[in-house]
């Protein structure tokens, strides 16, 4: 038994700028299931970054619709969307994902801070969320002081922080090395088979959108149906 | 998010990037320091000048020769001596020529006085006559200023405080009141009581020491000889047999001062034959020269305290200017917190806090460093304005609670006013576009 807990209708994404308009998406629709891996691939330029951007409520389509479990985003206050974001998606982008000014304890507790969750509670989340990615002995680092691979896991484990639906990557291992990617790749494989979490990743890399179920693949704005 | 976590967020960037806030505060700091210390000596000032004037008695008046606004001395100065338009009625006038050794000093006449003590509301009039004279002592010779009273008319205006000794009687012809002043530290050997001075010509005995009195037309009779008009008239020699240098008038309420200045300012019009425009007198009462110091001071007051607003607007600019360049720089971290959950709002507070931290930072070291030059300025001794010449220990600057408590609601609302385009800006990008940018 599968649910739909994303599901995309005719999205339509037109930038503008300096008043010429570039469509990023042209009309997609896709339904994404609860605890499914999914891959979205398609060379640079393609709108897959947008399609993601969709995805996790980061922006609004300029036609079309998006639901979230079932909820039309678009019906949604801004301050109600940002919150939506911080208890259902965990977002790790490809760089520079840190507060640089906190340690990496404080930025896995951050999204816990957003939402207003009890202290003790997210201290020893926060902690447990170190443990998981093997760099509790990085704790007290600031993210300038790790390595992109550190930083990366932190990335993830902050993702994690509020027990979201939905872990949303864009290249998250884009400039990690071969070990470091495996390693991650496992990481997020695992969350999806024990926690049930829905994983959506962006990838350019064949070998990486290997580990998903589904691979989705994006060109010019559109589904390449059969891809 | 709550507000708690919001702060320390704002005050985790702001020590990280130390120095820039520092630099940041300090505009503020100098702005605030500007302003308090501007203020408080304005403050420190106008009451110092109070606690001075107090000393005058509110029921005298000074009436004096002179003009102290309208055109200018050149009418005043030339009109005055023109027969039969100032001065005193024809008659007079020619005995006045005749024996005012100075052709070129007005005068007050006997008549003024006359007429003076008939207006209503005065309940008596004293003219004295003022000059300088030479004081030997000890083969020591000093320049002082000698007045000549009527010691029964005197002694009832006067709110001078004996120091030792007593004040004059009438018909007294040999014996002087001397200020604090010269008794003490104007010759090498302090004067006492029963201590014989030439001045002038004539050889005098000091019958009575005035206490430190400070400064005033009336009170302030530090630096000043006394003795009876009749002698001083032999020894100031340059004021006619029938004229005085100010007359001080008592008046018979003090609540009526206005009305009875107006009485004594009609009189005078009439008997020196010169209109409001042409007068060439003044009639000042205490809180009428209260009110004209108070005023300028306010005024100076005013001024200054605007130059160092003006330090205080560019310490503001100063933090928008620095809140901008942190919301261009971090606008990737905004995207960030923004993608993993934060509100607009808060990230307006977020940037609001930090402006508003900077403002109330330099509220708090500008009032510190305000007290600072304050203390300094107290205790050089401050000169302006003869400020130096008046009590020794009134304190030049006051800093009340009230001017605390304002400075750091006022600074912080400037941070925060300053902070608030910025934040704005903040707030309102894009998740997509600001998480593009590197």
């Amino acid at each position: 038994m599968t649910s739909t807990i994303i599901e995309l209708q005719d999205v339509k994404k037109i930038y503008k700028m300096n008043g010429v308009e570039t469509p990023a998406l042209r009309g997609v629709s896709l339904k994404i299931n609860k605890g499914e891996f999914v891959a979205i691939m398609g060379p640079s330029g393609s709108g897959k970054s947008t399609l993601l951007h969709m995805v996790g409520a980061l922006d609004t389509p300029t036609s079309g619709k998006v639901f979230l479990d079932g909820v039309d985003i678009s019906t949604l206050k801004e301050s109600d969307l940002a919150r939506l974001r911080g208890n259902k998606i965990g977002i790790v982008f490809q760089f520079f994902n840190l507060h640089p000014t906190l340690t990496a304890l404080e930025n896995i507790e951050l999204p816990m801070i957003i939402v207003e969750k009890d202290k003790k509670e997210r201290q020893q989340r926060a902690l447990e969320l170190i443990k998981a990615v093997g760099l509790e002995h990085r704790a007290h680092h600031l993210p300038s002081q790790m390595s992109g691979g550190e930083q990366q896991r932190i990335a993830i484990a902050r993702a994690l922080a509020n027990d979201p639906e939905i872990i949303l990557a864009d290249e998250l291992t884009g400039n990690l090395d071969t070990k470091t990617k495996a390693e991650i790749m496992s990481f997020l494989l695992q969350l999806q088979k024990e926690k049930k979490m829905t994983v959506t990743i962006i990838t350019h890399e064949p070998e990486i959108a290997q580990y998903a179920e589904t691979i989705i693949h994006i060109v010019d704005g559109k589904i390449k149906v059969g891809g | 998010m709550k507000f708690a976590d919001i702060l320390k967020l704002s005050l985790n960037g702001l020590t990280h990037r130390g120095l820039r806030s520092w630099l940041t505060i300090l505009g503020i700091i100098v702005g605030v320091a500007a302003v308090i210390a501007m203020l408080s000596i304005g403050a420190g000032m106008s009451q110092s000048m109070k606690s001075q004037m107090s000393n005058f008695g509110a029921d005298v008046l000074t009436v004096s020769v002179g003009r102290t606004r309208a055109f200018g001395p050149e009418s005043g100065f030339t009109n005055r001596f023109q027969p039969g338009e100032s001065g005193s009625p024809p008659g007079m006038q020619g005995q006045t020529s005749q024996t005012t050794t100075t052709a070129t000093t007005a005068t007050l006449t006997d008549t003024d006085l006359l007429a003076i003590s008939k207006a209503e509301g005065v309940e008596t009039v004293s003219g004295i006559i003022s000059g300088r004279a030479t004081v030997q002592y000890l083969a020591q010779t000093v320049t002082v200023t000698v007045e000549g009273i009527e010691p029964s008319a005197w002694n009832s205006m006067t709110t001078s405080k004996l120091a030792s000794g007593r004040l004059l009687e009438s018909g007294e012809s040999t014996n002087v009141v001397i200020g604090n002043g010269v008794a003490n530290g104007m010759f090498d050997y302090n004067l006492t009581i029963d201590t014989q001075i030439r001045i002038g010509s004539k050889t005098f005995t000091i019958v009575g020491i005035l206490a430190e009195s400070g400064t005033g037309s009336f009170g302030g009779d530090d630096r000043t000889i006394f003795m009876t008009i009749q002698v001083a008239r032999e020894i100031v020699t340059d004021i006619g047999n029938n004229d005085y240098s100010s007359i001080q008038v008592k008046v018979t309420d003090t609540n009526a001062v206005d009305q009875i200045i107006e009485n004594v300012k009609q009189v005078l019009y009439t008997s020196r034959m010169v209109t409001s425009d042409t007068a060439d007198f003044t009639v000042t009462s205490p809180t009428s020269m209260l009110a004209t110091i108070q005023s300028t001071m306010q005024t100076l007051t005013f001024f200054l305290t605007g130059i160092a607003a003006i330090s205080l607007l560019v310490g503001a600019i100063g933090i928008a200017n620095t809140m901008f360049m942190s919301v261009m720089e971090r606008t990737r971290l905004i995207g960030i917190l923004k993608s993993i959950g934060t509100r607009n709002s808060e990230i307006m507070k977020m940037f609001l806090a930090e402006s508003g931290i900077i403002g109330l930072m330099g509220g708090l070291l500008g009032i510190f460093l305000g007290f600072i030059v304050v203390g300094v300025i107290s205790s050089i001794g401050f000169n302006i304005m003869g400020m130096g010449r008046m009590g020794t220990n009134t304190s030049v600057a006051i800093v009340t609670p009230e001017l605390i408590l304002f400075a750091l609601a006022f600074s912080t609302i400037i941070g925060i006013v300053s902070g608030l385009i910025p934040a704005r800006k903040a707030a309102n990008l894009q998740v997509v576009e600001a998480m593009r940018s590197e």
